[in-house]
């Protein structure tokens, strides 16, 4: 396979974030099917979400370049997954704005179920238990939504699909269902189905933390790859090894809040909140 | 053998009772399912009260019910109708409940996956949470279908004339030993009835845990 490589640098953002340049590779192939989808960022301000009278999101705010990879480390309980599920709408804020791919939504406003399905298509997700659909092969797992969301016929989807099992190294079991397939693959296959909607931005919710060690790095190889070819990702995570390579900003969550957020390197060796430190040799000194 | 030829005759109208009345429960139990789980108040406790009251209520009370209770106008049940259609809402009642159940018992996740892909609701509820929950709970539900089978026989009580109806016409009009014979082969054969659905369910059963596993 033929690649070629071209650097892109994105402006600093009108708020001052600064946005480290990277490099993004592209099959040829890709750019000729014109298959990557325009990019997009997100904007995130003021998200705030209560249970009753329990707090999970307190005022947080966050605007993702696109094009970036970030990762969102943190305690559990500090309100990561709420706060990316909030930007597919799979939870909706109290309070805040969301604009993602060309969508704004703001608390109060009824959004139709044509634009909800639009801007989930356009938002891909992956979870921790992968969440694949059991009484589907791999291959229908990954071409029913396209057929049912882009209302493309079985063989167009059927045939993509078959690119995508390619690309995640799992063409060969195109035919078995998830019960017959590992942790890994199954994540994999999980990753191939979000991506056949053509999203713009791809959101992982700890990918790796259902799976051993070994067998996670075969999904963070696939998501390595995905930010190399210049995929907008936000991703909860407690692996600082890929947060620290492959991110380009690092996020970190505590109380309901973001307490500090910025380059993955400076922050993890020198970290200015305490708390960041505290969880920071946590997680590092295992 | 007048016996046995006595119960056969019986037979049709205990199969027609179980199957029609199967049906009716099967489909209707399924807005019913969803109500059980709507997040709407009004709707959940609606379902609710209407599950309890059918299932609270003895099958034989709601027989005569239907068949001597209720006039409208001129339209009065006939024996077989208030049969079908006593047994039918018995069954949404239960078949109700077990779907809930099944649909319960499906992963949080999976409908949550549907949704983040962008699918409706309809198609998450009939691609994904129905396909799923189906396979949960198939052997109860043919479990409910033998013992619906039986159930018919209380049809005899308003005049239907199925095998129990058939059995005790027979021993009437044979009021010796030989009176007790059509009870025996009407047992026998409502055991040979419900073989097939156990078998049948056994292999539907496995046949999709192989599909699921394979």
């Amino acid at each position: 396979m033929y690649h070629f490589t071209y650097h892109v640098t994105w402006p600093t953002s009108n708020d001052g974030l600064l946005v480290p340049t990277r490099k993004i590779a592209m099959t040829l192939s890709e750019i000729a099917d014109g298959k990557l989808a325009p990019r997009t960022g997100i904007k995130l301000d003021n998200i705030s979400k209560r249970y009753g009278d329990h707090t999970v999101l307190d005022d947080v705010s966050l605007h993702v370049e696109p094009g970036t990879v970030t990762a969102l480390i943190g305690p559990s309980g500090a309100g990561k997954s709420t706060f990316l599920r909030c930007i597919n709408l799979l939870e909706r804020p109290d309070s805040g704005t969301i604009q993602v791919a060309g969508h704004t939504i703001e608390p109060g406003k009824v959004v139709n179920n044509k634009d909800l399905a639009a801007l989930r298509s356009t938002v891909g997700m992956v979870f921790q238990s992968f969440n694949l659909f059991p009484h589907m092969s791999a291959m229908k797992n990954i071409s029913f939504p396209q057929q049912k969301v882009l209302g493309r016929t079985k063989e167009e989807a059927d045939a993509r699909s078959m690119e995508l099992l390619e690309r995640v190294g799992l063409k060969d079991k195109a035919n078995q269902h998830p019960g017959r397939c590992s942790g890994g693959q199954q994540q994999r296959i999980a990753i191939a189905r979000a991506l056949a909607l053509d999203p713009s931005i791809m959101l992982f919710d700890e990918p790796t933390s259902a799976l051993d060690p070994e067998v996670g790095l075969e999904v963070l190889a696939v998501m390595r790859e995905l930010a190399a070819d210049g995929m907008t990702m936000i991703v909860v995570t407690h692996e600082m090894q890929f947060a620290r390579d492959v991110s380009d900003m690092l996020v970190v969550m505590a109380d309901c809040k973001i307490i500090e957020q910025g380059d993955p390197g400076a922050i993890m060796s020198d970290p200015q909140e305490a708390r960041t430190r505290r969880f920071l040799r946590a997680v590092l000194e295992r | 053998m007048d016996a046995l030829s006595a119960v056969l005759q019986g037979l049709p109208m205990t199969i027609v009772l179980t199957l029609s009345a199967f049906a009716i429960g099967l489909v209707g139990a399924v807005p019913l399912a969803v109500g059980l789980s709507s997040s709407n108040l009004i709707i959940r406790l609606a379902s609710r009260l209407f599950v309890d009251l059918v299932r609270g209520v003895p099958i034989i009370v709601w027989l005569f019910l239907l068949k001597f209770g209720i006039q409208i106008g001129t339209f009065k049940f006939n024996p077989v109708a208030a049969a079908i259609v006593g047994l039918g809402v018995v069954s949404i009642a239960y078949l109700a409940e077990i779907y809930r159940g099944g649909l319960q018992a499906v992963p949080r996740g999976q409908g949550e996956a549907a949704h983040a892909l962008g699918l409706t609701r309809g198609t998450t509820f009939y691609g994904v949470m129905v396909p799923q929950a189906f396979r949960i709970v198939s052997p109860s539900i043919a479990t409910y279908l033998t013992g619906l089978l039986k159930d018919s026989s209380i049809a005899s009580t308003i005049i239907v004339a199925e095998m129990v109806f058939q059995s005790q016409s027979f021993a009437r009009q044979h009021p010796t030993v030989e009176g007790i014979l059509p009870y025996i082969l009407v047992g026998i054969l409502y055991i040979a009835l419900s073989l097939p659905v156990a078998y049948l369910s056994r292999r539907l059963d496995s046949r999709m845990r192989k599909a699921v596993y394979a």
